[in-house]
């Protein structure tokens, strides 16, 4: 089948260009070329909305998601679909270790169906990584323990990027507030951040920030205020109520007060500074209700659109290589 | 009457101040006489040209999984690893199933070595009942039935109430206590050292302190009885400063040991969720190993070891988290010392040898460690220049999960020679 005017038009944008990389468990993978390659074509298919690409046809995905989720999931798995992917998703609650089954054979076994993409998110740090050692699947982290959650970065630097029409995010200073140790969103987003040289701020209580976090290459403050004094965009992460329980902060009521971004807290920052969260907000928690989805300078929703897209891309550019490279593993 | 002449080696003996070319004589498994050229017939020689001649080494910490889990390892399998890497005798720790908490466990370990007879193993009982930190073991049973030492091995005595009467308990049996410092609400869930690695890999961190303050701990309760107490796998500068300062003040029942993985490697090793690289203690930064080296070359630390832990393949295949804890050493300890404390430039070959023969025989009393007339002819023959690339699958343990697999070492055991019998020769086990 010949391609249409859209796949002709993503064809074009990708012009004959491959990631340096067979499966994507970190951003420290992406290099510079690789980032602009990602964004030229997340454009396009997010200009083209929910056209029913033929690019992945006769591919298939496999999500294996041992750990809860619903957006992400849903995200991967209309993304594989309007590329004409044959899916399919497993979610269980729980290590597999507990079900007699390790994350290693349950891969090796999907492995065996042909499947171009497995997309894994798990409660365990390294897991994505781990098995995309053993797997001729391209392996893609949908988020592994506190370590990493690299498609939300992509979609993050995304729509940063669109909202300052620059190619890199120099000179914006971007303040993230919220539970960073245990964030596998940070983890991504510091990295992509820095791999953009933009001015990073984070501010959290001493209990939510890891050990040599500085190291990343970004500053930390206690008072919120002060980080987003001057901040171009605010980016709230989520904070779990079992950490309260967990004795990292006293109450969430607390934790609202001292960290909460409210209306006022966000005037703090520049004029025309955006808004970002992840999702799921905790409303009146993380964000104040209001700003969530109506405001002019929320961009959350945004982002959720960009997340289509950049799967999208991610999805083409891993299970249709142009080199013809394949990647070489251990089976175990 | 047996004998066996070992030939144009040079002998380093530390124990002796030997430092020298000699030739060995050894009768009926006792060495009958050290100097040069001797000419006395002998009914086997070897040739050991080229090759240092020196006690057999003595390793106070491995486990060796039988009974138990003898897919892991065995008493035989662990005895012939301990024998390719120049190792005679070894302490068997107590964490096996059963608990060796008992003597029935203890005599089988006895038992089993005298039937193998490859290397002496010398069984180490625990503190408490099932290691739980909570009744103390009949200590003096253990003593009786042949246990060389009590620990709790893997896990601290909590409780400081318990751990203090186990020490003056241990003191009435006249027996060593083991103690492997960690305080246990401090580590949490953490895999690997806290710090800047684990936060790179959003791995839950063990932070020093939680080391430290268990090392502080167990010295104070310590000094309060004089209790002869020994503190394994220390990887913290925090520990070496109160290991220091306690001996400097006169604790003198005090002895302490470093596992060779803590002095050559940081906590780098774990990047890529490499499972091999997780083990109690974690590996440690930088500053904590350079620490370490420190207190190594000041003999604040008086042994090395291995924590020999060998474990089966899919232990290891596992989400970081999830993985077992540990590394085999047996075959791979001398030649770390060799290669990150001796080439490396911090020590001289003779106190390597000795925190590896010489200073485990004094904590353990054991009349071994030594090349003197009349000492017990474990003896072991290295070829310390050799550079070799360590490869586990080729190994004699069972446990193929050694952090220093792939990695390039100089010096190997060529002959191991128990009780003035040539057990290993050139990759050969002779039984």
């Amino acid at each position: 089948m010949a391609p249409d005017t859209a796949e002709k038009d993503l064809i074009d944008a990708r012009a004959g260009r491959d990631a340096s990389f067979f499966d994507l468990y970190s951003i420290d993978q992406a290099n510079d070329n690789d980032l602009a390659l990602i964004f030229d074509i997340s454009r396009r298919f997010r200009h083209h909305k929910t056209h029913k690409f033929a690019l992945n046809k006769g591919c298939s995905q496999v999500c294996a998601f041992f750990e809860a989720s619903t957006r992400t999931l849903a995200s991967f798995d209309l993304a594989a679909k309007n590329l004409s992917m044959d899916t399919n998703n497993i979610s269980s609650s729980g290590s597999s270790t507990k079900k007699g089954e390790s994350y290693l054979d349950t891969a090796e076994t999907l492995d065996s169906y042909n499947i171009k993409t497995l997309v894994v998110r798990s409660k365990e740090a390294g897991v994505a990584e781990f098995l995309s050692r053993h797997v001729n699947a391209a392996v893609i982290n949908a988020g592994d323990g506190w370590h990493e959650h690299p498609t939300q970065a992509l979609l993050d630097a995304l729509t940063m990027l669109d909202h300052f029409k620059t190619t890199n995010l120099a000179g914006k200073t971007i303040t993230i507030v919220g539970d960073i140790m245990h964030s596998r969103v940070f983890g991504s987003l510091v990295r992509i951040l820095k791999k953009l040289k933009a001015d990073i701020r984070v501010s959290a209580p001493e209990t939510f920030l890891p050990p040599f976090v500085e190291n990343f290459g970004l500053k930390t403050y206690y008072k919120v205020d002060e980080a987003l004094a001057g901040a171009d965009v605010v980016y709230a992460l989520r904070v779990q109520e079992e950490r309260g329980a967990h004795g990292f902060i006293p109450t969430l009521r607390e934790y609202s007060k001292m960290y909460g971004i409210s209306r006022k807290r966000l005037d703090l920052a520049n004029k025309n500074a955006i808004l970002m969260h992840p999702g799921p907000v905790r409303r009146d928690i993380d964000v104040h209700s209001a700003l969530v989805a109506v405001d002019d300078q929320s961009h959350i929703l945004r982002q959720v659109e960009n997340g289509m897209a950049v799967r999208k891309s991610l999805l083409w550019l891993l299970a249709n290589r142009l080199d013809g490279k394949v990647k070489e593993i251990k089976r175990k | 009457m047996t004998t066996l002449l070992i030939k144009n080696g040079h002998v380093v003996d530390p124990a002796n101040n030997v430092d020298a070319a000699c030739d060995i004589f050894i009768k009926d498994g006792k060495i009958s006489a050290l100097g040069k050229n001797i000419s006395e017939k002998a009914e086997a020689e070897i040739d050991a040209k080229g090759l240092t001649v020196t006690p057999g080494l003595i390793d106070m910490q491995v486990h060796l999984r039988e009974p138990g889990r003898e897919d892991k390892e065995t008493l035989e399998t662990g005895s012939k690893a301990a024998l390719a890497g120049g190792i005679t005798s070894v302490v068997a720790m107590p964490n096996s199933n059963p608990d060796a908490d008992n003597q029935t466990v203890i005599e089988f370990v006895i038992k089993r070595t005298r039937e193998l007879d490859l290397i002496n193993i010398y069984p180490a009982g625990a503190i408490t009942k099932r290691r739980e930190g909570m009744h103390l073991a009949e200590i003096n049973e253990l003593k009786t039935s042949g246990a060389i030492a009590v620990t709790d091995d893997g896990v601290d005595v909590q409780n400081e109430s318990v751990l203090r009467r186990a020490m003056e308990y241990a003191k009435t049996c006249d027996m060593l206590l083991m103690s492997h410092c960690e305080t246990s609400d401090l580590t949490e869930k953490g895999v690997m050292h806290e710090g800047w690695v684990s936060t790179q890999l959003g791995l839950a961190g063990t932070p020093a302190a939680s080391e430290d303050l268990a090392v502080i701990k167990n010295i104070m309760l310590g000094q309060l009885c004089n209790a002869r107490l020994h503190l394994l796998h220390n990887s913290t500068s925090g520990a070496a400063n109160a290991i220091r300062n306690a001996k400097k003040q006169g604790y003198k029942n005090l002895s302490a040991e470093v596992s060779v993985q803590h002095f050559a490697l940081t906590d780098e090793e774990c990047l890529g969720y490499n499972t091999n690289a997780k083990m109690y203690p974690p590996l440690r930064s930088r500053d904590h190993v350079d620490a370490i080296i420190k207190a190594i070359q000041d003999d604040v630390f008086d042994a090395l070891t291995t924590d020999h832990a060998p474990h089966i393949e899919p232990d290891k295949l596992e989400a970081f988290q999830d993985a077992a804890f540990g590394s085999t050493g047996l075959e791979t300890s001398f030649a770390v010392m060799n290669s990150y404390l001796v080439k490396a430039g911090h020590i001289n070959f003779s106190k390597g040898i000795s925190k590896m023969s010489v200073e485990p025989a004094r904590i353990l009393r054991l009349q071994k460690g030594t090349l003197g007339v009349g000492a017990d002819a474990d003896i072991a023959l290295f070829d310390t220049n050799h550079s070799w690339t360590v490869e586990s699958t080729r190994g004699f343990s069972k446990g193929k999960n050694c952090i220093f697999d792939g990695k390039k070492l100089t010096g190997k055991a060529v002959c191991t020679i128990v009780g003035g019998r040539i057990k290993y020769r050139e990759g050969q086990i002779l039984s």
